[in-house]
């Protein structure tokens, strides 16, 4: 894991130091609301409905025990015992009081954290794998790259007032798992024929309002020009992407306006350059950070195996959450552990300070002290010795840590919603709480096998409702709130955005309705291995379509 | 209308501290009238004649806002005495990529100024983009750089003006110049 350094802490403590004043201007009064706005942010404070939100950057998503231990100390101390792990791999706090935001970013920054970049226009939390270091079909641990460009976008002085908000991420695998295609830049880390390292370059995916799959303007970038070639891109677009309406400020629109051959013209252009200045990277700096994420010295455990036979033998639930939960790692006698926040239904991505501490331990003992937050929104534990899976869902299981979801139809992503939030037209939770409660009978959700939900509360879209297999957004119809379903969509390696059904259902009907579909594609899979995905893709939307509203119509 | 030519508001500030704006900001030379350094808007400067625009009896500037490309300038800057940069906002950071492609990159020896919303919270920022001086109007602005707090941190993340590299670090970072 990436450790401060001397730099990092000098860094980190004179900006708590600087917003400590601001909280006290603010407190006092010298700050008006207006006026203090724009520092919260840069801090990760947000107002929402009912209080502040204190969002705060994991970045890649990589976490120790210490640090999640200190997450659970500040959701203890200074919130109301509980954390909410987010799509992009972050943590917020819903309930600290402004006065304690100082005294939170010190206990952070005394782990080597903090909130910075969780907000504003400038280039956000950089997101990784969260497999990375770990996956058995990895080609290199995407992670240094991404601490490379953390730290070069921290604070950069040109690239903080963009037009909108820009995220970054990598992933170092064919089997994309950090949803590259549906970011402002994604980046694939990859091997050329030579064997060298570089990157297929991706710009201008999103979802929001305008959903678009990013265009790769790069097959092969060398790792050298990583800088560089970011820098000609954000270039690019802080000169030129729109800044007089503020939904097609996004990189994407920027690219779909001027064209990807005109757009990489312009990128490739900038680069020429800047690609020999200073942020040409040497190799040298390359293998430093490099070498902090170097896979840990895992021991020989080959006894797992038999032992995970009998096990698994004997207890139907272990051997179901082991099938679902736990992913081929590196090394054969290890496996990557996914942590489920879904609890039949809860609300995902919700941690209480017990589970926190929980967590910390096993990883501590089992998993090379290294955790991982998925952006969708569940913890993994990614060095766990098969001999010690049987320990490690024993401990899951004493603070509902267990279930074994991990790709299934209850293991939904959702944004806090109207619950929270202050954009948010409709209810998120809930309705992921319901759908989790009608599937929630392990061998029926196993029969339905991988199917992903993804529920956003408004057009804004940080539910990922536009790639989930099965999507939903909720709008606000003469004050009632109405769910808009679309089907199809997909966040990994072949991206697709989903197809809207038609009208929306009422929050009475929509747990029905998501139902309707499943039962649908039960009728018409080839057989158990044809997943939900793979069916929509051979039948396409009419057979769904079909099911919703004929019965609906039926009904009537 | 008036035609009576005005110095912008506020004050000129540079690392050195405050010091007198020379220029006047105009929207023609006639405008302008015998003042002998003046700012004008970027079209009006592009359509002057050479021996006008590079006269050496008097200084013309040119000032550019953020939607202006400054293409037509690039061949021209060891020609050029000033070139001001527009924040209409704080938060149109358009200004920021002109300034470092005009001082870091291609190295203009003129002197790079910023006007409008120019906020204590973005000093340090524009300073290492490469801007020579700020001119000045916000309160709490004036306050804080006539105390010398320029609301900066202690080391940087990316090259830029102002800093140097440090030994036994990586190649992107910097620190400031004492």
């Amino acid at each position: 894991m990436y450790r401060y350094d001397e730099f990092d802490h000098a860094f980190v403590s004179a900006r708590v130091d600087q917003f400590k004043d601001q909280v006290e201007r603010r407190l006092a009064g010298e700050l008006t609301e207006d006026q203090f706005r724009p520092l919260r942010l840069m801090n990760g404070v947000y107002l929402q409905l009912h209080a502040y939100m204190l969002r705060v950057a994991i970045p890649y998503g990589t976490l120790s025990s210490r640090q999640m231990r200190k997450l659970a100390h500040i959701a203890r101390h200074y919130d109301r015992g509980y954390g909410h792990f987010t799509t992009r791999q972050n943590l917020q706090y819903n309930w600290p009081a402004l006065k304690d935001m100082p005294k939170v970013l010190d206990e952070l920054a005394s782990v080597e954290m903090h909130a910075l970049q969780t907000s504003g226009n400038c280039i956000r939390n950089v997101t990784a794998d969260h497999f990375a270091g770990a996956a058995a079909d990895e080609v290199a641990d995407p992670r240094p790259y991404a601490e490379i460009l953390r730290q070069w976008s921290s604070m950069h002085p040109e690239f903080s007032y963009l037009p909108r908000k820009f995220k970054i991420a990598v992933t170092g695998a064919e089997r994309d798992r950090a949803a590259i295609q549906v970011h402002d830049i994604g980046l694939h880390l990859k091997k050329n024929e030579a064997g060298d390292l570089g990157f297929a370059v991706y710009v201008g995916g999103g979802q929001g309002r305008t959903p678009m799959v990013a265009k790769k303007i790069r097959d092969f970038l060398p790792v050298e020009d990583l800088l560089t070639y970011t820098t000609a891109i954000m270039r690019v677009y802080n000169l030129n992407g729109r800044r007089d309406n503020k939904y097609k400020a996004r990189i994407k629109i920027l690219v779909h306006e001027t064209g990807t051959e005109e757009l990489t013209r312009q990128v490739e252009t900038e680069w020429q350059v800047l690609k020999d200045s200073d942020l040409k990277l040497p190799q040298q700096d390359v293998d430093a950070i490099d070498s902090y994420f170097r896979a840990p010295n895992l021991p020989q455990r080959p006894e797992g195996w038999s032992g995970l036979a009998a096990a698994r033998k004997a207890d139907h639930a272990f051997a179901t959450w082991v099938d679902q939960n736990v992913t081929p790692h590196k090394n054969p006698d290890y496996g990557v552990v996914t942590i489920s926040l879904k609890p039949i239904g809860g609300i995902p991505g919700d941690a209480t300070d017990a589970q926190m501490d929980l967590v910390a331990d096993i990883a501590e003992k089992f998993s090379q002290d290294e955790i991982r937050v998925s952006h969708e929104q569940n913890l993994v534990l990614p060095h766990v010795a098969i001999a010690d899976l049987r320990i490690v869902y024993d401990l899951l299981l004493t603070d509902g840590l267990a279930t074994a979801n991990a790709g299934l139809i209850t293991d939904i992503i959702a944004c806090p919603g109207l619950d929270y939030c202050a954009l948010a037209n409709a209810r998120s939770i809930p309705v992921a709480q319901r759908i989790s409660e009608r599937f929630g009978q392990p061998d029926r959700q196993a029969d339905i096998g991988e199917l992903k939900i993804k529920i956003s509360g408004c057009i804004n879209a940080c539910g990922h409702h536009h790639v989930g297999h099965i999507g939903i957004l909720g709008v606000e119809k003469k004050g009632e709130e109405l769910y808009q379903i679309s089907l199809g969509g997909s966040g990994d390696e072949i991206c697709t955005i989903g197809d809207i059904t038609g009208r929306g259902f009422s929050s009475e009907e929509i747990v029905d309705a998501v139902e309707t579909i499943v039962d649908r594609y039960l009728e018409i899979r080839t057989d158990k291995e044809e997943t939900f995905l793979a069916a929509y893709r051979r039948v396409g939307a009419a057979p769904f379509k079909d099911a919703l509203y004929s019965e609906a119509a039926n009904a009537a | 209308m008036s035609d009576i030519s005005e110095k912008p508001a506020g004050e000129l500030w540079g690392r050195e501290g405050f010091r007198e704006d020379l220029y006047i900001t105009a929207t023609s030379l006639d405008e302008a009238g015998d003042a002998p350094a003046v700012i004008l808007p970027l079209a009006v400067w592009l359509g002057l004649e050479d021996d006008v625009r590079f006269a050496t009896n008097r200084r013309i500037g040119v000032s550019v806002a953020p939607g202006e490309n400054i293409e037509p300038l690039l061949g021209l800057l060891d020609r050029i005495p000033l070139i001001a940069l527009e924040f209409p906002a704080f938060n149109d950071g358009r200004s920021y990529s002109k300034a470092e492609m005009l001082k870091n990159q291609r190295h203009f020896k003129g002197e790079l100024r910023a006007v409008g919303d120019v906020l204590i919270d973005q000093v340090a920022y524009m300073l290492r983009t490469g801007f020579d001086t700020l001119k000045v109007s916000h309160a709490v602005t004036l306050e804080r750089l006539a105390d010398h707090n320029l609301h900066d941190v202690p080391v940087y993340y990316q090259p830029g003006r102002g800093s140097h590299t440090a030994p036994g670090t990586y190649s992107w970072r910097r620190v400031p110049v004492a």
